[in-house]
């Protein structure tokens, strides 16, 4: 029929059936339907498009289906929170960061410690210990970790043999100097700089400072343990800026800028999760594949060996106080953290929190920086712990930390102030 | 005098091209890097002369599905939107022009005020309600708030090109034996149809970006393409700049073509009302 033939009846019966088609929901082939609350990275591990369904199993044996409702990491732990907060959800599980359950927000969350003396968890004591601890609020457990993103020092080989260099740093006074002999332009005409580092994360700072013995907010709240740690850090930062081995633009560079930069050959060295590694090295997006390489972030000469702390961050399962059936999302929770699944993401990507998966020789060949990452882990910890300023003392350390660096601000002046300002947002 | 006018000229022009480069700048960018290789998108100094590809478009079909939903979704919701948000804006702006009172004028102002308040302010308190009334994540939902924002600016626009029509015409219509729904479908309707263009444009170009509301009020079955967006830009595992690039090409592409074609009546709608007689 032409369009100027239709009638009001007939355009008004056909926008109804369009409505009654989109209001239809197809039916479910499962009895029970589990909605999980996660990034999507979660959800592409445990069922990766082509691959092995995961979860396929626990579906069978509960007669259920996962659906996942995904976002990105903030977004989502607003949502999560905004959604255990109602009188009554619909999801079942929600993936939580280990920086963020307050004791407020933790009430949020179903304690786990019951269901696990009741029906434990394959081989709890497997699970890396300080992620566990990481889940724990107020002496209750409210999450069960199952990834975790570690960082390491990323550099690219390609770069440094053409500097002459011939192994990558071991203490933080090599990166130093092996930093600032790698600005220069490359031999392709590419102006490189020493390191590139996101100025709007915690993670480097704190690295930094962690390498002379300080940090910056410790699990029991003191704030810069060590304050001429603290000091050195943005020195040694400032340092590097003024030789122009860090960007100009380092007060606007983000996480994904110095992803970029690696891949261009615009920057030797980086920190981040080693996670990245398949980006950096991926033959489509970067100008070095398979020539950027990662080693645990080095700590100063005069640290004692094994005492450099790396920077980790982790993801926990939780189940919200308000959903009605706790025990399905309970046995969601313990199949993606048994053995099996545990390997299987790891295979597929994801950071695994069993130590077992790190001795599995399969797992260990097919990802290179198996052993380097497990090394950081042993000893690697948040950048912070939870509390309810979190956020705006970090603002703030940073704000900090990029005045010194850029060096609009003196460095003794910058701790002080970081003691100033952050003290009072502090728990008491 | 000739050398001034040349000079003024020459800067004009200058000043347009710079407008253009401009605005033109961010857009030629993302369709331009949706072809690149994904080595080239970043490269120093960057490649204006490349080999296309079609890959990331390839890469977006085979790892976003959720992003065509996302679009599906988006469609449904600007539409339905739309049609809300014109079919009351034009019985609002038929009754407000035609009609005089003091409750009337006062609530002209409200409906100014309303489009003050930042959206945010509303959007949360009504996250409970929403979720009370069991109709989170439902194209319905966005449909209708989505068209409610709309519905204060899009009824005084639709008000400016009613007053533009003359009464006399209504008035003709009544004598004729039109009654108040005759006069303003076979009437008004098709002469004020640039107006309800105009405001269908504007609809449309915010239901189909918008992500605040969408963020708060969906999860799976109605989530619409810029939520997927943002997904893909914060990537925990790495962002794929050319499927991003991609996927950006594809959002722009319809309301970019759809304002294109609508653009002269969007011109009429800024500028209905700034003449008189």
């Amino acid at each position: 029929m032409p369009i100027s033939n239709m009638t009001r009846r007939h355009f008004l019966g056909t926008a109804a059936a369009g409505a009654a088609v989109l209001a239809a929901r197809p039916s479910l082939a499962a009895s029970k339907t589990l909605n999980i609350l996660s990034h999507r990275v979660h959800q592409t591990v445990l069922m990766p498009e082509g691959g092995e369904d995961l979860l396929a199993g626990w579906k069978k044996a509960q007669d259920a289906d996962a659906v996942f409702t995904t976002f990105d990491s903030n977004p989502l732990q607003d949502r999560l929170f905004r959604e255990a907060g109602l009188p009554q959800t619909d999801f079942g599980v929600g993936y939580i960061i280990d920086n963020r359950p307050t004791s407020d927000i933790a009430r949020l969350f179903t304690p786990l410690d019951e269901f696990q003396a009741r029906d434990p968890i394959e081989d709890f004591g497997d699970l890396a210990p300080g992620l566990v601890q990481g889940m724990t609020v107020d002496g209750k457990l409210i999450g069960i970790p199952v990834r975790h993103a570690t960082g390491g020092l990323f550099y690219n080989e390609a770069l440094l043999e053409e500097a002459g260099i011939g192994a990558p740093p071991k203490t933080l006074e090599e990166l130093v100097e092996q930093a600032k002999k790698l600005t220069f332009t490359s031999r392709s005409g590419t102006p490189v700089v020493g390191m590139i580092m996101a100025s709007d994360l915690a993670v480097f700072p704190v690295s930094v400072a962690r390498a002379y013995g300080g940090d910056y907010i410790t699990k029991d709240f003191k704030l810069l343990p060590n304050p001429e740690a603290m000091e050195k850090a943005l020195t040694t930062l400032n340092d590097l800026f003024n030789a122009g081995a860090l960007p100009r633009s380092y007060a606007t560079t983000r996480n994904d800028d110095q992803v970029t930069w690696m891949q261009q050959g615009r920057a030797a060295f980086t920190m981040i999760t080693y996670a990245r590694y398949n980006q950096f090295n991926n033959p489509d997006q970067s100008q070095f594949p398979g020539r950027i390489k990662a080693v645990p972030f080095p700590g100063s000469e005069a640290l004692p060996a094994g005492q450099m702390a790396g920077v980790t961050e982790a993801w926990g399962m939780t189940i919200p106080a308000n959903f009605p059936d706790k025990e399905l999302a309970w046995s969601y929770i313990k199949e993606v953290a048994s053995k099996r699944v545990t390997l299987g993401m790891a295979r597929n990507g994801n950071g695994p929190v069993r130590i077992s998966t790190y001795a599995d020789a399969s797992f260990a060949e097919a990802n290179p920086l198996a052993q380097v990452e497990a090394e950081t882990l042993a000893t690697a910890r948040g950048a912070f712990p939870p509390f309810p300023e979190a956020a705006r003392a970090q603002q703030i350390f940073l704000e900090e930390v990029q005045l010194a660096v850029i060096g609009r601000k003196p460095v003794k002046e910058a701790v002080e102030a970081m003691v100033t300002r952050i003290t009072p947002l502090l728990p008491a | 005098m000739r050398a001034r006018r040349m000079a003024i000229g020459a800067g004009k022009t200058a000043a347009v091209i710079a407008i253009l480069v401009w605005s033109l700048f961010p857009i030629a960018f993302i369709v331009m890097s949706s072809f690149k290789p994904g080595q080239d998108i970043f490269s120093v100094p960057p490649k204006f002369v490349f080999e296309p590809t079609l890959r990331h478009y390839v890469n977006l079909w085979a790892s976003w599905q959720t992003f065509f939903q996302g679009l599906l979704n988006s469609t449904v919701i600007t539409a339905g939107a739309t049609a809300l948000a014109v079919v009351s804006s034009t019985f609002a702006g038929y009754v407000y022009s035609r009609n005089s009172s003091r409750f009337l004028d006062a609530s002209v102002l409200f409906l100014i005020v309303v489009r003050l308040i930042p959206p945010i302010v509303v959007t949360l308190p009504l996250f409970p309600i929403v979720n009370a009334l069991r109709i989170n994540d439902t194209h319905f939902v966005l449909a209708v708030l989505y068209a409610t924002f709309f519905v204060s600016l899009g009824t005084v626009l639709m008000r400016t090109f009613i007053d533009q029509i003359p009464r006399e015409l209504d008035e003709a219509a009544k004598i004729d034996g039109a009654g108040r729904y005759a006069i303003l479908r076979r009437v008004i309707v098709p002469l004020a149809a640039p107006g309800i263009l105009a405001v269908a444009v504007f609809v449309v170009v915010f239901a189909w970006n918008e992500y605040l509301f969408a963020f708060i009020f969906t999860s799976t079955n109605a989530k619409t393409a810029p939520l997927v967006i943002s997904e893909m830009i914060g990537s925990i595992d790495g962002v794929d700049w050319g499927v991003l690039f991609a996927a950006s090409t594809v959002q722009l592409l319809p309301v970019l073509l759809f304002v294109v074609l609508m653009n002269r009546y969007l011109v009429a709608g800024l500028t209905a009302g700034a003449t008189k007689g």
